[in-house]
């Protein structure tokens, strides 16, 4: 079958001043639709930088093999498509959650299809629409009756889950998370697992960067990274 | 659709966006009251300039022009004009009816001394009138101040005002200028006399030496002598001529060098001390029977100035081509007459001018002024935009880790730059509004800001001074057992402040920054000018949004990843 998510001989490196430092050489990774795909490794080893590009929040190397999602090579998008694919097609949660503090909780969780809402939709009164299915979404993470609170007033696991929502407001194909659990107490780590379970469950394909083997262990299959290269 | 909530989200919940609102306010208002005040001023300089010399006047000082009645004659036959007027100008010494009371030692007797009254005399630019034609031309009747108030005047005076009281109401001998005697009459600019003194509502009180009002310094009824040299042709001063006149009125034109100057005689009186009257003319080449020189003819009576007034809709310049033409055809009917003893000064020489030319040398200044303000204060939109960079570049680093969010859920970069122009154009337009508010509010209040300022500080101003002062020191000291820098900062600054203004209004005795003598209006002009509102509004949005976009700019450019890594 073929795979959702395709990173071939992926080349990355970053310039810090006049030092050109690689993270990532020739590494490789295939994840399949509906698979739960775990990336683990030492810090510094190249798999955030992995998981952004898979993301298409960075670009690799020019002389850096593909990144094809559902079969189009990301190096091909024009900047209007790399938009939508980040809008649409992929939903990130972050490690510090990266929320928005002067938004609310429905709000935050609003955004990406806000991002993504035309001004005649707007008009239109679609606006409604998602203000509910954002609600429905918070419901289901378990923040229904914190859509009015913003950020600051929440615990890391209620943030956590805020992100979740945000995440999927738009009902990506695919989830990426960087280390999602790694600011939280292992219960809250737990629930957070659970509830991203419960969605993989039900078709959606994850992938999720940790260096924590007992997060790991939750997927379906564990790629590790060392230097830079999928060992 | 996102970025209209996110711009009213980042100006309501942080107090950064509000310090560039009051920035833009404050540039804004500056520039509003400034120019106001400017255009004001023009506005004042050219209306009062107008009201008093007609839209035309025709000049010929000294010798003046004989046979003025024909050529008004000419000038009233035109169909751009409404009426014309001659008036006699000159300059005179006025003794006042009041004066010093001075002890002197009798030369060679010691111990005995001599009382006696000096009497004032004011230096005062004196026009001969008619006073009727004049009230055609420029409005003469109004600017008389002893007048009864009309019934909707007189409800808006002050219950003290003595021209609610018939004693106060000197109509018809201020419009003959003959008084109740039956005899010739001054007016007086209602500043010449120390004793009138201006209330804050622009009304006059008659005030003794004691400051209590005292109808005895009324000057209206009083004699006073009027002295003026008159010049012949050829330069040469003749002897002095002092006339006794009764004050009749007191004029009030709001213009202070009129008002503090300006006396209105009836012409004839000048026309007879400046030998410009009528008078027998004598040829000394031929002798009459009993060997004196023959009287040959009349001189003419002569005027060294004649207004003009448009009819409505008439621009001044139509006027002026037309009353040039009618002097043409006078001055060429003179010349052709033998008869005629004395010739008007050819058109050459004879000034024709519209009141804006004859006042070139007043507003041209004036207008001037205005513009180099308004230039100067532009340089504040800069200062807005600047003020605005500074902030939004600020706003745009603390807001570094949102663009990474936004750019992670897919916002474009257009996107992220279109949410902080909108920013900047929020502030601009709320900063605008705000400072338009705050000119219009001290603009319109600005005589009696000016007042408040003129005036000594009064004791619950002192003792609120001093209180604001102590209770700032209390929260000095309360900071500093706090070890609160931020409180001990913002309140050693607070206490400074206040404490030096509580120990200035000590001995404050007011200051007054609008002098009326220096500006030639007695009350400061306070209308705000809503062209320059236009602009200036339109200025500050657009620089607000200037001062935006290099940081928006730079916000779209920001690299996702480096953002959410921005801590």
């Amino acid at each position: 079958m073929k795979p959702l998510l395709d990173a071939h001989g992926v080349k990355k490196t970053y310039r810090l001043g006049q030092t050109s430092v690689p993270v990532l050489h020739d590494a490789s990774l295939s994840v399949a639709r509906g698979e739960w795909v775990a990336i683990v490794g030492s810090s510094g080893s190249g798999k955030s930088t992995l998981l952004h590009l898979l993301g298409g929040l960075d670009r690799a190397d020019k002389d850096s093999g593909p990144i094809s999602y559902d079969g189009e090579d990301l190096r091909g998008f024009s900047p209007a498509r790399e938009n939508l694919y980040r809008n649409r097609d992929v939903g990130f949660v972050f490690q510090f959650y990266h929320l928005l503090p002067e938004l609310t909780v429905l709000e935050n969780a609003m955004l990406p299809s806000l991002v993504g809402l035309s001004r005649l939709a707007w008009l239109t009164g679609r606006r409604a629409e998602l203000r509910d299915r954002a609600a429905e979404l918070l419901g289901t993470c378990g923040l229904g009756h914190r859509l009015k609170h913003r950020p600051a007033e929440l615990s890391g696991g209620e943030r956590q889950r805020v992100a979740i929502a945000r995440a999927l407001i738009n009902k990506p194909k695919v989830l990426l998370a960087d280390e999602p659990t790694g600011n939280l107490d292992v219960r809250t780590g737990g629930g957070i697992l659970d509830l991203l379970a419960e969605r993989q469950a039900e078709g959606l394909t994850m992938v999720m960067v940790t260096h924590d083997q007992s997060v790991a262990a939750r997927a379906h299959r564990q790629v590790k990274i060392v230097d830079g290269r999928v060992a | 659709m996102y970025a209209p909530l996110l711009a009213n989200r980042y100006l309501t919940s942080r107090i950064i966006p509000l310090i560039a609102v009051g920035a833009v306010a404050l540039c804004v208002a500056l520039v509003i009251i400034v120019v106001s005040v400017m255009s004001g001023f023009l506005d004042m300089v050219r209306n009062s300039g107008k009201t008093l010399i007609g839209d035309v006047v025709v000049s010929y000082p000294i010798s003046g022009i004989p046979y003025y009645d024909e050529l008004i004659k000419e000038i009233e036959a035109l169909p751009e004009t409404e009426a014309a007027s001659p008036i006699v100008e000159t300059l005179g010494l006025l003794r006042m009816p009041y004066g010093t009371m001075e002890t002197t030692q009798v030369p060679g007797e010691p111990g005995r001394s001599e009382q006696s009254i000096r009497g004032r005399v004011e230096f005062v630019h004196v026009w001969g009138i008619e006073p009727e034609s004049l009230e055609r031309v420029a409005g003469f009747y109004d600017k008389l101040y002893w007048r009864k108030p009309s019934d909707e005047v007189a409800k808006g005076l002050a219950p003290d005002d003595p021209r609610l009281e018939a004693y106060y109401q000197r109509d018809e001998q201020g419009k003959t200028l003959r008084s109740s005697r039956g005899r010739d009459g001054i007016v007086l600019g209602i500043e010449i006399s120390p004793y009138n003194k201006r209330t804050r509502d622009g009304s006059y009180r008659t005030r003794g030496p004691s400051g209590a009002q005292d109808p005895d310094y009324f000057m209206p009824d009083m004699p006073t002598t009027l002295t003026l040299v008159p010049i012949s042709s050829n330069a040469k001063l003749g002897e002095d001529q002092s006339r006794e006149l009764d004050i009749v009125n007191e004029i009030q034109s709001g213009v202070f060098t009129i008002d503090s100057q300006r006396v209105l005689v009836p012409i004839k009186v000048t026309q007879e001390m400046l030998k410009l009257d009528e008078a027998p003319f004598a040829d000394p080449s031929k002798r009459d029977a009993n060997g004196r020189p023959m009287i040959v003819g009349t001189t003419p009576a002569r005027a060294t100035t004649i207004v003009v007034r448009a009819k409505d809709g008439v621009r001044s310049e139509d006027l002026l081509a037309g009353v040039e033409r009618a002097y043409a055809s006078f001055s060429a009917r003179m010349r052709a007459d033998p008869t005629r003893t004395l010739l008007p000064p050819p058109i050459d020489r004879t000034n024709i001018e519209t009141w804006e030319q004859r006042l070139a040398d007043l507003i041209g200044p004036v207008q001037k002024e205005r513009e180099l303000m308004r230039t100067l204060f532009s340089i504040v939109y800069v200062v807005c935009a600047a003020l605005v960079l500074a902030i939004f570049w600020a706003i745009v680093q603390e807001k570094t880790r949102d663009i990474g969010i936004l750019r992670a859920v897919g916002a474009s970069r257009v996107g992220i730059l279109w949410i902080f122009l909108r920013y900047g154009l929020l502030i601009g337009v709320v900063g605008s509004l705000v400072g338009v508010l705050l000119a219009w509010v001290i603009v319109v209040r600005l005589n009696d800001i000016h007042e408040l300022i003129g005036m000594p500080a009064s004791t619950p101003v002192k003792v609120t001074a001093w209180v604001a002062a102590a209770v700032a020191l209390g929260m000095l000291i309360r900071g500093l057992r706090r070890a609160s820098a931020l409180q001990t900062v913002c309140w050693t600054f607070g206490f400074g402040a206040l404490s030096v203004i509580a120990f200035s209004l000590l001995n404050y005795q007011g200051y007054m920054v609008w002098d009326p003598a220096v500006y030639y209006f007695t009350r400061i002009p306070s209308a705000v000018d809503w062209d320059t509102v236009r602009t200036t509004v339109a200025g500050g949005i657009l620089f607000s949004v200037i001062g935006a976009a290099i940081p928006a700019a730079r916000a779209a450019d920001t690299d996702p990843v480096q953002s959410l890594r921005y801590e």
